[in-house]
């Protein structure tokens, strides 16, 4: 019984990381209708952000969120403003949009090779090997400021969805762009914002996944294809939908430890992407446009 | 269901073919060994990519998983030549078949278009990657399994390999012609209007999706015998799914000579880059994309296609731009067109 408290929270707390990758590639398929196969790449150039900034200027990895932020919407606005615009979107541009972004990862993957070889690495702070007790089980304080920091993310995003200009135009933009043109929103300036707050998020995601599990420059293919499992499953920019999926992944894959060899945990993840895929191509709720 | 045969071969297609053939066939005679080691890849290669270019570029289906495919025709031809004492290209065609069931399996993704079956296949091709090197009796695991070494076997190998490659040429060349390439293409433009003309897209992408994976399957097994060591990680992994993906591209997705070209620079690049710069291949492959999408999505068929028309030649190629390359997203007409609307 205590094992089952113990995978149930860890569970719970794997689940809010996993939901702060998912935001990012599901804000910009539902705005762009463009799947960012940077993401993986992006999520690992967070992780190695927060990792030198640990290194070098002794930062702690939480007060450099907000450089982390900024470096990647920076870079995602970039790669919007140079690459990904001269794509033709929706069904006609899938194969040419994936292969691009896909050769972008790339180029990430071998630049961080380049700087930082290919060693596995970890943000380690003094706080990291602490842990404080929960429920009858110990729970590291790391994990839980993940955990807290995966809850904040979805309420600031939902508030700018609802409550500023931005967001109202991001999300007019999702159900019709060339309305939107006719009413005088500067459709490619909403298009960049938006690709740049999806690749923040990446990087944020990638940040907390540094502080939790060792990295290398290949960091982020299984973390593209869980946000991908999450995005589907909780269908397109429903804030709570995402998180409930992310705690469907987590619950799954922490359990299947139980049932499997450890190696094959991993495994879990893509046969659930294919079957959520295959079965519920619109999602557990429906598909719902932003909101 | 009725397929018509493809029409005569054009004198002006095939002689040249014949020659590239005949002196290939001729080759052994005058070429040192590691020339002809590159040579042989290269069949392999074009192979898979063909056989890779069916999915993706006749039907639009781009997959990211088809070293799945290589990896099961290849693992299977090994296991068999090991256990039996079956001729090596039994073994092989036995590999494939393997591959091309396995590829049936992956029927239920087939409903899924664009980036959803993408994605969908860097799922079941990482799955199939961890399965198998945990399967270690079946493929020794991690260690891999080592294939006894056939006295003269490199020589022959290289036949095999060039009658491979020419083979799939063939079909590929056949299948873009024939009624059944018609009816992919139609699928591939748009799947409701292909049914409601009575083009079943299921049937048609599980035959060419089982095709394709045999094809591949017997390159595997190929493989496997050619080095006489074969390892899942190598076989599986994601590196090899990316590089079918990047000779068709480089080549020209959906044309027959494109993947042909893309695989014969693919196995020169990588060759001259892991010996200078192997830091840099993983990048250099990444830049290739990004170019070869956005300045030119027909890769080195297009840039033939676009020089021959500056030089002012256009009767004698027939129809310009292939129907089936033409269809495939052209981001210049995007880009000129400012704002793009979906």
């Amino acid at each position: 019984m205590a094992r089952f408290i113990d995978l149930a929270v860890s569970a719970v707390l794997l689940a809010g990381l996993y939901a702060t990758m998912a935001y990012g590639l599901g804000l910009i398929y539902g705005v762009l209708r463009v799947v960012n196969l940077a993401h993986g790449g992006v999520i690992m150039m967070g992780a190695y952000l927060g990792w030198i900034l640990h290194q070098r200027l002794g930062l702690d990895p939480y007060l450099s969120i907000p450089i982390v932020v900024v470096v990647s919407f920076g870079f995602g606005a970039l790669l919007y403003r140079v690459l990904v615009r001269h794509l033709p979107r929706g069904a006609a541009g899938g194969p040419a949009s994936l292969l691009l972004l896909f050769g972008v990862w790339l180029v990430l993957r071998n630049a961080a090779y380049l700087a930082f070889s290919g060693n596995d690495q970890v943000i380690r702070t003094s706080y990291s090997t602490q842990a404080i007790p929960l429920l009858g089980s110990f729970v590291s304080v790391n994990r839980l400021a993940v955990l807290g920091i995966a809850i904040v993310i979805p309420v600031a995003l939902h508030l700018l969805l609802r409550r500023t200009y931005l967001g109202k135009a991001i999300r007019a933009i999702a159900q019709n762009a060339d309305s939107c043109t006719l009413v005088g929103v500067d459709v490619e300036r909403i298009y960049t914002v938006t690709f740049g707050i999806g690749t923040a998020l990446a990087g944020v995601a990638g940040l907390l996944s540094a502080t939790l599990f060792a990295f290398n420059p290949a960091f982020g293919a299984g973390e593209l294809l869980k946000s991908f499992v999450v995005v589907v499953l909780g269908g397109l920019g429903s804030v709570v939908g995402t998180g409930i999926a992310a705690l469907i992944l987590a619950v799954v894959e922490v359990f299947a430890i139980l049932v499997m060899p450890s190696y094959l945990t991993s495994a879990v993840g893509f046969v659930m992407l294919v079957l959520v895929l295959v079965l519920r191509p619109g999602g557990l709720f429906g598909q719902r446009v932003l909101g | 269901m009725r397929i018509a045969w493809p029409a005569p071969i054009p004198a002006r297609a095939a002689l040249p073919f014949a020659a590239a053939v005949v002196a290939l066939a001729l080759a052994p005679l005058v070429l040192d060994v590691y020339t002809l080691n590159l040579f042989t890849l290269a069949f392999l290669m074009i192979s898979g990519a063909l056989a890779w270019n069916w999915m993706g570029g006749y039907v639009g289906q781009v997959s990211f998983g088809h070293a799945a495919l290589f990896g099961v025709g290849g693992f299977v031809a090994a296991r068999l030549l090991l256990a039996t004492p079956l001729p090596a290209p039994i073994t092989w065609i036995a590999g494939g078949l393997a591959a091309g069931v396995f590829a049936l399996g992956a029927h239920p993704t087939l409903r899924l278009r664009g980036p959803y079956f993408s994605i969908a296949t860097i799922g079941v091709g990482e799955a199939a990657r961890l399965v198998f090197t945990y399967w270690e009796g079946f493929t020794g695991g991690a260690s891999g399994l080592s294939l006894p070494i056939v006295d003269g076997g490199k020589e022959a190998l290289y036949f095999w390999g060039l009658a491979l490659a020419v083979l799939v040429v063939f079909a590929s060349w056949a299948l873009r012609r024939s009624t059944l390439g018609l009816q992919l293409l139609a699928i591939k433009a748009d799947v409701d209007a292909a049914s409601d003309v009575g083009v079943s897209a299921t049937f048609y992408q599980d035959l060419v999706f089982f095709l394709s994976g045999s094809v591949v399957g017997v390159t595997g097994g190929l493989y496997a015998s050619y080095f006489s060591f074969i390892e899942p990680n190598d076989m599986f992994g994601f590196d090899r799914s990316i590089s079918f993906v990047l000779m068709c591209v480089i080549g020209g997705i959906g044309t027959v000579l494109g993947p042909v070209l893309g695989a014969v620079v693919f196995v020169l690049l990588r060759q001259f880059l892991l010996a200078s710069y192997p830091q840099l291949y993983l990048g250099l492959y990444g830049v290739l994309l990004i170019v070869i999408i956005l300045f030119e999505p027909l890769g080195l068929t297009g840039l033939y296609l676009r020089l021959w028309r500056r030089l002012g030649g256009r009767g004698r190629l027939g129809p310009p731009p292939e129907p089936l390359a033409a269809s495939t997203a052209r981001p210049t007409a995007a880009a000129a067109g400012g704002e793009e609307g979906r």
